[in-house]
């Protein structure tokens, strides 16, 4: 048993409190709440030290005895410690003096931090016996599910609607994954998914695998603070779509705290949604506890879920920290990618340019100061979401093959700058 | 040329075996005044459970688990939705970005 257990306790149910044994298994059976996984701080406590984390290799399993698994990883051992950028020339532009990126843009092998709860996922997954992995998504997930299966040899299938953009099923495809199209509107397409994952003896990432999936979120969090030489930032923004992000980075800041990793300090999580989708910011600026489903019409697609199942882990994360939210409209989206980009050289996916956005409301509304240090989670790759851009970052100019031409371009230019 | 074989693809349904399905129901504001559940439960062979709810006057929200056949729980998923409630597997998101 010792095997299967490693740091963990058991799971959890986030409502009643109730224990499970820690199987593949991830609603409760009283009153259907989320199970979460529970650890034995004692004995993680008197295992890891800074100086231990810092003296393993630099991904996200050197806080190991913090994420959900109970042997070695099995499954993405290079993923994670993206690197934590500073962005003096964005900092300049939003009015900060303290401005730090974490680049999940580069993370290992698909360009999201999907990847990050996926392995762990996987690597339980596995532990657990399973031999075939699942999951149901319209972009990142996907990818990730896909590529990190194939590389660890496992059989994988995934779900998406038959109406998904052929770049992104392409994205599963070549992993050699088992993608299977679902015709039907979202919901049909959702419960079905459920059903399958219910009926099916496989680990479903994001279904029976949730608990252990969930928890590899974290690692951006342990990240960002070791990053920061063993700090808690004073703010971090990040983009809500279920809001479990925002609450496990919440949960990450607060286990390196309670193990005396980092001083104990004051921090707020700040969320981040879409206009066209924004049932939870909607409700945590009208100061409600719980929030209202809305149909998403955003071109960030990655945030678009109506009906947010850690929504209301997430407002109480916010109220909880003091930290604010905001909403931004497809064309500030559009801005915040082309700031970041043309700031700092990262080129984000719609989600990011929420984040960067709502940071800039944020800080013009005074609920982020201008002198306190302050870190964007930007989550994937813009290379995922081209089609949200194309047509709104100006187009290359052309002469003919004559250095005369070019000349006078440059001239032209130089009396009339351009303004794209 | 290898002469065309028939197809032969099944289209026999799943089989109609007893299932427990549980959902989250979320009501309409015109909707919260309405007798749904035990409508349902009239018009369609499953056993209906409330497990949670939660209803104020701009929102209702069950958590209803059936149990029946498969084509009865479709079907009065069908009913429920053509009413305007929307339903949801109780894993709610599983379809993720």
């Amino acid at each position: 048993m010792e095997k299967q257990v490693g740091f963990m306790k058991a799971l959890k149910c986030r409502e009643c409190a109730r224990e499970y044994p820690l199987a593949a298994t991830h609603v409760c059976e009283f009153d259907f709440g989320p199970l979460e996984v529970v650890y034995d701080y004692a004995r993680i406590g008197s295992s890891i030290t800074r100086e231990k984390i810092m003296s393993r290799p630099q991904t996200m399993w050197r806080y190991r005895e913090l994420l959900p698994i109970a042997n070695e990883p099995t499954v993405g051992f290079q993923v994670g410690y993206t690197p934590l950028v500073k962005a003096t020339r964005l900092a300049k532009k939003l009015g900060l003096r303290e401005l730090w990126i974490k680049n999940d843009t580069v993370n290992y092998p698909t360009l999201s931090f999907k990847d990050r709860v996926v392995s762990v996922a996987l690597s339980r997954a596995r532990e657990l016996g399973f031999t075939t992995v699942a999951c149901a998504s319209t972009g990142n997930l996907a990818n990730s599910v896909a590529a990190n299966a194939a590389s660890a040899g496992l059989k994988s299938y995934v779900f998406i609607p038959a109406d998904l953009e052929q770049g992104k099923v392409i994205n599963s495809l070549v992993y050699g994954a088992n993608v299977i199209g679902i015709r039907g509107h979202y919901d049909e397409v959702n419960r079905l998914c459920a059903e399958i994952a219910g009926k099916f003896g496989w680990a479903f990432v994001n279904v029976n695998m949730r608990p252990y999936y969930a928890e590899g979120s974290k690692s951006m969090g342990f990240e960002i603070m070791e990053q920061l030489g063993w700090q808690i930032p004073q703010h971090t923004v990040v983009c809500m779509a279920s809001g479990s992000l925002l609450t496990k980075i919440h949960k990450s800041y607060q286990e390196f705290s309670k193990l005396g990793l980092v001083k104990d300090a004051s921090y707020k999580v700040h969320g981040a949604q879409a206009t066209g989708c924004s049932p939870i910011s909607t409700a945590q600026k009208a100061g409600l506890d719980f929030f209202k489903p809305v149909k998403p019409d955003t071109i960030a697609k990655s945030l678009a879920i109506g009906t947010p199942a850690d929504g209301f882990y997430a407002l109480k994360v916010m109220k909880e920290t003091g930290a604010a939210s905001d909403d931004v409209t497809d064309d500030e989206i559009r801005e915040g990618i082309r700031l970041l980009a043309e700031c700092e050289g990262i080129f984000a996916e719609t989600a990011g340019g929420v984040t960067v956005g709502v940071a800039k409301k944020l800080v013009a509304s005074g609920k982020i100061p201008a002198n306190e240090s302050v870190v964007l989670c930007i989550t994937g790759h813009g290379l995922k979401t081209l089609d949200a851009v194309v047509g709104h970052v100006g187009r290359p100019r052309e002469i003919r093959p004559s250095l005369r031409e070019f000349e006078a371009l440059l001239d032209a230019e130089a009396k009339s700058p351009i303004v794209s | 040329m290898a002469a065309k074989t028939k197809k032969t693809t099944s289209t026999k349904p799943a089989k109609d075996i007893t299932q427990k399905t549980r959902l989250w129901l979320m009501y309409p504001a015109k909707q919260i005044t309405h007798p749904v559940i035990w409508e349902l439960s009239q018009k369609f062979k499953v056993i209906t459970n409330v497990r949670q709810a939660s209803v104020t006057d701009e929102i209702g929200v069950v958590c209803l688990e059936l149990v029946g056949p498969r084509s009865e729980i479709t079907s009065a998923i069908k009913w429920l939705e053509k009413k305007g409630v929307k339903v949801e597997p109780v894993e709610i998101n599983v379809l993720e970005s």
